[in-house]
């Protein structure tokens, strides 16, 4: 079979265009921040929505809409977190 | 805010909502035997707001029922007049207790589907733990 070389790197830069994600890239450290900011505003939210609650100033379901909401929040950033430390064990386990 | 949150955070104010128009069917059915009291009832109003919390309800102003109060014969009431008659309220037991139920069922409903959403989050939470 005949191959031409010229067309196979195009093909190959073609691929990489495409794979190569669109729109601003935000770096890494800065998405981490936004989600523990974010993580942080929920879990001060449920807390001082559980405070009201608790001395009748919040009624009930604004109490659990927060709880539940930072129920979720911290199910969310359990399992992000399990799932890093087992990739960086998986790093850290490669034979060099 | 993601849909299920979004839609958490709907069914809530749902609930508030019904929880509201709870108390007021609980006001009037306290004031049943008031004499000159009107009924008061409460509209239901879509948030305006499309997109960040559009779909959302919020109650209306409230208002006093204009149905016509029933003349109570009690000659020895302090608040009769010349003829025995005074002005009672317009309360019905009836449509108050129907109102409650529909407010619980409705009050139940809301929180089916904020059940359902918290649910959904849990289980699609639970895939990227094993």
């Amino acid at each position: 079979m005949e191959t031409n070389p010229h067309i196979a790197s195009q093909l190959y830069t073609n691929a990489q265009n495409i794979a190569r994600p669109e729109g601003p890239q935000s770096s890494g450290s800065t998405l981490f921040a936004d989600m523990a900011n974010d993580f942080m505003a929920t879990m001060q939210a449920g807390e001082s929505a559980a405070i009201a609650g608790l001395t009748g100033k919040a009624d009930a379901q604004t109490v659990v809409e927060a709880l539940a909401a930072s129920e979720i929040a911290i199910q969310t950033a359990v399992s992000v977190r399990d799932r890093v430390v087992e990739a960086y064990q998986e790093i850290l386990r490669m034979p060099v | 805010m993601s849909d299920l949150s979004s839609s958490m955070s709907t069914s809530a104010s749902g609930m508030a909502a019904q929880a509201a128009r709870l108390r007021l069917v609980s006001e009037n059915i306290a004031n049943a035997d008031t004499p000159g009291f009107q009924r008061k009832v409460m509209s239901f109003e879509a948030v305006s707001d499309m997109f960040e919390n559009g779909g959302r309800v919020q109650t209306g102003p409230v208002q006093l029922s204009s149905a016509e109060r029933p003349q109570v014969f009690d000659p020895g009431h302090p608040m009769a007049d010349e003829n025995g008659y005074y002005q009672g309220s317009n309360v019905d037991l009836m449509i108050e207790i129907a109102d409650a139920r529909e407010a619980q069922r409705s009050y139940e409903a809301n929180l089916k589907m904020f059940d359902q959403s918290r649910q959904m989050t849990s289980s699609i939470l639970e895939l990227l733990r094993r």
